[in-house]
């Protein structure tokens, strides 16, 4: 197993580089999708203390929801899609208004707006991960998505529960979109990649820098 | 005298006098487990990450393992005069946050193996567990007083309880 703590710069820049192709292919797939300008920021790779990850977030009892994937095919990873809730409800909004028009009735079912977040987690996931296979030749296979509305320290609990068995570190790669538009509020995302402690090897060496 | 509040972050563990209260913020899969002396007034709480040490590294934090953190909770619990026979506990947390249909993977139910590790450490050791809140899909906040011994629980949506 890899030590996480000993990766090389030339490997960390690797796998940034991987965030940075997924995150270009799920901002496309967004933009389309909401017919929006989208900016994205350069992706981190993150090694975060499994102790802390909440608190390196921001506050762990904020209010955020999340979908979540997991990808089953060759390279093995989950993925997940947080924004604060209100950025999140305000994304179901713009994706609700290409269907109803620009009066959206506001007695919704609640389902209705949660099948919608849903679906936009599972387009920018999934146009992520597919970009990453693709570049590093693995099959693409993903799980149907979940959604949680939650504090931000219970959603990472997930993390910590992938890593937290094999040390005290994780790897994350983490990168942020952001809906841009005239008259739109700011709405931004992060997507988090979290790499199955046993695939990390495997993905170095598909780039050829292990 | 004022109460002292402690909050615990993943993998902490702590033991106090009253009068205390303890607290620990969003558990997801996590278990918060709290032990208490009502005669000796002290209290205890872990924040439970997983559900056994076997394959750990070594020198972790006792309180990361069920297995190591119920054991070295009431070590702790002794130290500052509780009385073992008279050690209750109670159990919040646990959640499994994403439901999954057709992936298996382990570490989404945890919240149960953590769950059933720290119940079966705290019968093995002869520790009444007299409440708990485990389970279901949502994060919890909990905290610990040693005023009235209860656990409040806050689940966002769902509002407050105690038990």
């Amino acid at each position: 197993m890899i030590d996480l703590g000993s990766f090389s710069s030339l490997q960390l820049d690797a796998i940034k580089e991987v965030g940075n192709i997924g995150t270009g292919n799920a901002a496309t797939a967004l933009s389309k999708l909401l017919s929006c300008m989208i900016n994205m920021d350069v992706p981190k790779v993150e090694l975060v203390s499994i102790y802390e990850l909440a608190e390196h977030y921001g506050d762990p009892g904020r209010e955020v929801a999340a979908v979540f994937v997991r990808s089953l095919g060759g390279f093995g990873c989950s993925l997940i899609f947080v924004q604060n809730e209100e950025d999140a409800q305000l994304m179901v909004d713009l994706l609700l208004k290409q269907q109803f028009g620009d009066y959206l009735p506001d007695n919704l079912p609640q389902e209705m707006r949660d099948s919608a977040l849903t679906e936009v987690g599972n387009i920018i996931l999934s146009s992520f991960l597919n970009a990453i296979n693709l570049l590093i030749g693995t099959q693409h296979q993903i799980s149907v998505p979940a959604v949680a509305h939650d504090m931000l320290s219970s959603i990472l609990d997930v993390v910590a529960s992938i890593f937290g068995q094999m040390g005290e570190m994780a790897l994350m790669i983490n990168t942020q979109l952001r809906v841009e538009g005239a008259g739109l509020a700011n709405i931004s995302g992060s997507i988090i990649l979290v790499p199955d402690p046993d695939a990390l090897e495997m993905l170095l060496r598909k780039l050829k820098v292990m | 005298m004022a109460e002292a509040s402690y909050v615990l972050g993943m993998a902490d563990l702590l033991v106090a006098h009253a009068p205390a209260k303890l607290v620990t913020l969003g558990l997801g899969s996590c278990i918060g487990l709290v032990v208490f002396d009502t005669t000796a007034k002290v209290a205890g709480m872990a924040h439970i990450m997983l559900p056994d040490s076997r394959g750990a590294i070594g020198n972790e934090k006792v309180g990361k393992f069920a297995d190591t953190a119920v054991p070295a909770l009431i070590d702790e619990m002794l130290k500052k005069g509780a009385v073992k026979s008279h050690i209750k506990a109670k159990i919040a947390g646990g959640a499994q946050m994403f439901a999954l249909p057709g992936a298996s993977a382990d570490f989404l139910t945890v919240g149960a193996r953590n769950v059933k590790e720290t119940t079966a450490r705290l019968a093995r050791l002869g520790i009444a567990l007299v409440a708990s809140d485990t389970g279901g899909n949502k994060g919890r906040t909990v905290e610990f007083s040693t005023s009235d011994w209860k656990l409040k629980i806050k689940t966002l949506g769902k509002g407050i309880t105690e038990i």
